[in-house]
Formats: C-alpha cells, sequence, structure tokens
C-alpha cells in the first residue's frame, strides 16, 4: 500500500482537529468522522457522487473516540475505503474500534497527561516563576503530546489498516498512564504545601501555623479522601476558623 | 486548551489589566475541575465562560483571599450554567447533522453544517461569557460590603481546604497506590516552605 500523499495526510490531520465540533447525543462524532474523511472519499469516488453520497453517509453515523486518537480510525477508515473493503467491514471496524480509543485516550490524556500539565504550571507558578511562563508551560508540553499524539495515529491508523486494533494492543503507549501517575502523585502533593505559604501569607497567618495546617490537611485530604477524609478536612477547617474567631494566637 | 482556567482566566485579566489575580482564579478553578472528565456523554461545567467571570470576579485579588474565594464560587457558578447550555447545544447538534438524512450525503453541505455547529458553540460560549462579566459588573454594586476582621483567615483556609480535599479525591482516582510519591511531593514542598521560613 502506497503512502498517503503528504497533502492527504495534512487534510486528514487539520480536518481530525474539528472531529468534535458537532458533538451530539444522537450520533456523538459521526459527522465530525465524515466531515474528517471527506477528502480521501472524495479521491476514491472522484467520478461517481452517488457512491460518494452513500459512502457519506455510512460514516455519519455513530462514532465516538477520544478525539486526539480519532485520527487512528480515520486513517485506517481512509486507507480501508481506499483498499475497498466492503461496506459490512468498515462497519464492523467502526464498532469495534471505538472503546480501545476511548479508553487508551481518556486514561492517558484526561485522566493523566492533562492533571499533569495543569498541575506542573501551577507548581511552577506557585515557586515564584512569572504567570506567563507557568501558561507557557502548559501549552507548550500539553500540545506537544496532544499533537504528537494525532500524527502517531495517523501514521499508526494508515500502516496497519484493519489490523489497527491489535496493534494499539501492543503498543508501548498503554503502559506509559500507569508510569504518568508517579509525578502526578509527586506534584499534586507538593503543591498543597506551597499553596498554603501562599495564602498564608497574603491572609496574614504566620508560617508555623501555614505548615502545621498545610500537612494536616495534605495527609486528611490524600490519605483518607473519602468520607473519613471528608470529615477529617471539615473538623480541621472548623478547629481552624475557631482558633482563628477566638484570637488564638500559636505563631 | 486556552479554554482551560490556568490559561483562560491569565489571559481575560491581562485584557482586564491584572493577570496575576486571573492566574490565581484560574489555577483554583483548575484543580476544582481536573476530576472532569470529557467521557462519552458525561457533561461537566464549562471551564471557559468560568474562568473568564472568575478572573473579572478575582480583580485585585491581592485585597485578600476573600475576592479569590468570591471569584472561583462565581466561576463555578456560571460554569455550571455554561454545562446547560451545552446541554441544550447537544440536542441542537442532533437536529443539525444527524436529523436530516440528505444534508449528510453532500460534501458541501455536512461541511456547512458541521462548521455552523462550531459557529453556535462560540456564540453560546461568548454569549455566556459576557452575560457573566454583565452580571458581575452589576453585582460589584452591592459588593462594596464591609470585610469582617479575619474574613481574609477563613476565605484562605475554606480555600486551602478544598482544593486539598479535590487534590486528594483526584490523586486517588488517577494515581492509585502512589502514596509513597504524594509523601515525596508533600515532603518535598515542606522542605522549601519551612527552608523560606526559616531564612
Amino acid at each position: 500500500m502506497a503512502a498517503l500523499s503528504r497533502a492527504l495526510r495534512l487534510r486528514l490531520l487539520l480536518r481530525s482537529l474539528l472531529v468534535q465540533a458537532s458533538w451530539n447525543y444522537r450520533t456523538m462524532q459521526g459527522a465530525g468522522l465524515g466531515f474528517a474523511l471527506i477528502p480521501a472519499l472524495a479521491r476514491l469516488c472522484r467520478d461517481d457522487r452517488a457512491e460518494l453520497a452513500k459512502s457519506l453517509r455510512r460514516h455519519c453515523g455513530f462514532f465516538n473516540a477520544h478525539p486526539y486518537l480519532s485520527t487512528v480510525a480515520i486513517a485506517a477508515l481512509a486507507r480501508m475505503e481506499l483498499e475497498g473493503v466492503d461496506s459490512e467491514q468498515v462497519e464492523r471496524f467502526k464498532r469495534a474500534i471505538v472503546s480501545p480509543l476511548g479508553s487508551l485516550g481518556d486514561r492517558l490524556v484526561w485522566a493523566r497527561w492533562r492533571p499533569l500539565c495543569s498541575l506542573l504550571a501551577f507548581f511552577i507558578f506557585l515557586m515564584g516563576a512569572p504567570w506567563w511562563v507557568a501558561v507557557g508551560v502548559f501549552l507548550a508540553s500539553y500540545n506537544a503530546v496532544h499533537l504528537w499524539l494525532r500524527v502517531w495515529g495517523l501514521r499508526l491508523g494508515w500502516r496497519e489498516g484493519r489490523e489497527v486494533g491489535r496493534a494499539l494492543m501492543g503498543s508501548p503507549l498503554r503502559r506509559l498512564p500507569d508510569r504518568l501517575t508517579i509525578p502526578l502523585a509527586a506534584v499534586s502533593g507538593a503543591v498543597v504545601p506551597l499553596l498554603a505559604l501562599a495564602l498564608g501569607g497574603t491572609a496574614g497567618i504566620g508560617p508555623l501555623f501555614t505548615i502545621g495546617i498545610a500537612l494536616a490537611l495534605a495527609i486528611a485530604g490524600y490519605g483518607r479522601p473519602g468520607l473519613a477524609g471528608r470529615l477529617a478536612v471539615l473538623g480541621l477547617l472548623v478547629g481552624s476558623l475557631a482558633f482563628v474567631i477566638l484570637g488564638i494566637s500559636i505563631w | 486548551m486556552i479554554s482551560r482556567p490556568i490559561v483562560a482566566a491569565p489571559l481575560a485579566g491581562l485584557l482586564l489589566g491584572d493577570p496575576i489575580s486571573g492566574m490565581w482564579a484560574g489555577a483554583v478553578l483548575e484543580i476544582l475541575s481536573l476530576r472532569q472528565l470529557p467521557i462519552g456523554a458525561s457533561r461537566g461545567w464549562d471551564t471557559g465562560p468560568a474562568a473568564v467571570a472568575a478572573a473579572t470576579a478575582a480583580l485585585g485579588w491581592e485585597a485578600g483571599p476573600e475576592a479569590l474565594l468570591v471569584a472561583a464560587a462565581y466561576g463555578v457558578a456560571v460554569g455550571w450554567v455554561g454545562s446547560w447550555s451545552v446541554h441544550g447545544l447537544r440536542h441542537l447538534n442532533a437536529r443539525l447533522v444527524a436529523g436530516d438524512a440528505a444534508a449528510l450525503e453532500s460534501p458541501m453541505r455536512l461541511t456547512g453544517r458541521h462548521l455552523s455547529a462550531l459557529v453556535l458553540d462560540l456564540l453560546r460560549a461568548a454569549g455566556l461569557t459576557g452575560a457573566a462579566v454583565i452580571c458581575w459588573v452589576l453585582l460589584e454594586g452591592v459588593h462594596g460590603v464591609a470585610v469582617p476582621a479575619r474574613a481574609g483567615t477563613v476565605a484562605a483556609l475554606v480555600i486551602l481546604s478544598v482544593v486539598s480535599l479535590g487534590l486528594g479525591v483526584d490523586v486517588r482516582m488517577m494515581a492509585r497506590g502512589r502514596r509513597v510519591w504524594r509523601a515525596a511531593g508533600v515532603g518535598a514542598a515542606l522542605g522549601v516552605v519551612i527552608g523560606l521560613w526559616l531564612r
């Protein structure tokens, strides 16, 4: 199978950026998938408008995947269409690929990478960096992975075609979410004491009190985040307020 | 990703002349919104308009954490209203791109409808943001109440508690079994705090 032409690849990639534009409860990203596939389908059905209409309508049915990894499906579907795979197989492939793409993308991007980038930016700001540096770090780090995922997905989808599900199962990307939990846990832990210091300084609370509160909140919040943790934080808050309101000075 | 609070709020603050206050409001909102995972048809609060509303409300928060607390609460309220407008838009999109089969057979018509949905979302978010800013400006007329003594301390403790608990829940969900690393992060930052204090 020949490589995708650079122009077609670029058009598929750019259109994948808008795959969620018309997200709806009925077909979810269906119209977005059809929109993204228009260049490939138009190339395939250059002289057959009826076939183009039929293909487009088929692809505008239900589809939903992680938006950044939708390029995997877009490229694989483009290849299947250009290879002339029959429509029933294409539909089966679409139904089968939705879950792996959603699961991998949600765990990797929404649940790990985005929180890590956000907390890292806040951590940098709390350490004294200018606000625009923190914002720049967030945008650069987050979008580097975001855009890489889209390009990687496009290449993988085109290379593997209908076998892309198997390639995803063996991909090193599957282990990445677990590895990201380490920096995510460390940065989220570091944010609380620094936030306590910053807020305490503005509110005129002394450092000893700040350190105590931060430590107690960190232990209560991270150690027992369920109902017990909520009660612990509530108790801590009520106790601290009592100290403050009664004017008891411990710093 | 410019609609994330940690980006949108400082940029809105910059336009209003106070990016630092915007950054603080955005950071608090960002942490509060971390647990919202846009999976399937889930619908969290709309972070873009929320961030701009919070940045507007946080202007001049150097006066004390109470202003930051009010700003974050206002942002969450606007974001919650925004989530209902997103719900309505999704129903509208269904009619636009999934209700008319003929529209899905022509590349031109499909492109037109798909991009119309994008424009509708832009108008929705812009309208909500504008309304939120106007409401805040009107509310500011009654905002000038005397702040009780120690309100700043109370506000600081409330923000800290909410953020700490929120992070605890989020990290339990997203980084299960990494207590040692969490403790290492807390310990390292406490070391910095104590070091700064001793200096």
